[in-house]
């Protein structure tokens, strides 16, 4: 729970930097000279080597997958039942009006990204033995998946979108979930969602350590330089009883 | 697969287990239309601790209760199974209709 949150180095920015460039050149035209722009100063496309085009789909999705596991703390992952277009809709609103967005995976190329995210590129070029075949979450892309993702790690947010996903039933429904750097299946989930969210839970800590500093931990913590200090300082009387002494 | 004569779907399945694609890749086969037509569709999911057996139980129009288990068949292979009794059902519908 309170591990590290990783946070996006400059490099990395950069990527997804692009990312967002690469996706507006997609949409429109109009918008392709003001974000050719906005990428210059970063832009790393020229050295950088991807085993698909590196304008391509592919290589545009497995950027974006890399993107939505490291900026989001908590990424729930559900079985999508092929909604009609309404249904999809009206959850997909619901699901945003509670902090989340739902994202449609498609499972090839995220079990890709999932094989290569050790490495500090998914989309290079790797050969089979470097990757790693036994990520937690592998087993979880067989058939239609979706992800929602929170970017705020908030056990309140994962309990809303599950009593709610709760009257979805078959449609849409939760298989596994990643928290922070933990994969985690439905019952740990049900665990987690029942836990305060981290800043009370580092508020809980830091209490506990200060009823615990009443009892002794301060004073266990001073003692060693206190006796040290207390040694000295009985030391120097002695040096100086015998200065006087002479 | 022919989802036509299905009148009642219980998948029971862990997700992380090998049963998972045999389980969504069936639940997914059925249109969401059908839902609406009042076929009951019923998913339990598992976890690794639970006791529960993973199954497909499929109960059709007429009554017929048939149940595979997931871990050993693929999906090709219990949609092969259900199709049997189902072609039984469209030809007495095409039968009885003529």
């Amino acid at each position: 729970m309170l591990e590290r949150v990783r946070f996006l180095d400059g490099r990395s920015l950069a990527r997804s930097l692009n990312i967002v460039g690469r996706f507006n050149r997609y949409r429109s035209v109009g918008l392709l000279l003001s974000t050719r722009q906005l990428t210059n100063g970063v832009d790393c496309d020229a050295e950088r080597v991807t085993a698909k085009p590196i304008d391509s789909r592919k290589t545009f999705l497995v950027d974006s997958y890399k993107h939505l596991m490291e900026k989001n703390s908590v990424v729930l992952f559900l079985h999508y039942n092929n909604l009609l277009k309404h249904e999809d809709h009206h959850y997909r609103s619901q699901i945003e009006q509670l902090g989340g967005k739902l994202t449609i995976l498609r499972n090839n190329l995220f079990k890709l990204y999932l094989k290569n995210s050790h490495l500090e590129d998914p989309c290079a070029p790797v050969k089979s033995k470097n990757q790693s075949k036994r990520h937690p979450l592998l087993p979880l892309f067989k058939g239609p998946t979706a992800a929602i993702a929170f970017p705020e790690t908030n056990p309140k947010d994962v309990a809303n979108v599950l009593k709610l996903l709760e009257k979805a039933q078959d449609k849409l429904f939760v298989v596994g979930a990643k928290v922070e750097t933990e994969s985690y299946d439905l019952a740990q989930l049900n665990k987690y969602k029942l836990l305060p969210d981290k800043t009370a839970l580092q508020g809980q800590l830091l209490g506990l350590l200060h009823t615990l500093s009443g009892a002794g931990l301060v004073k266990t913590l001073e003692s060693a330089s206190q006796s040290l200090y207390l040694t000295l300082s009985s030391h120097r009387d002695n040096v100086k009883s015998e200065g006087k002494d002479d | 697969m022919i989802t036509k004569f299905f009148a009642k779907v219980v998948v029971r399945f862990n997700p992380f287990g090998t049963e998972a694609k045999t389980a969504r890749l069936l639940l997914s086969a059925i249109p969401p239309a059908q839902r609406i037509q009042g076929a009951q569709i019923q998913n339990e999911v598992l976890t690794s601790d639970s006791v529960k057996v993973p199954t497909v139980k499929i109960t059709f129009k007429d009554k017929t209760e048939m149940e595979v288990d997931p871990r050993t068949t693929s999906f090709q292979e219990i949609s092969n199974i259900f199709d049997r009794h189902s072609r039984k059902l469209s030809l007495k519908e095409s039968i009885e209709n003529s």
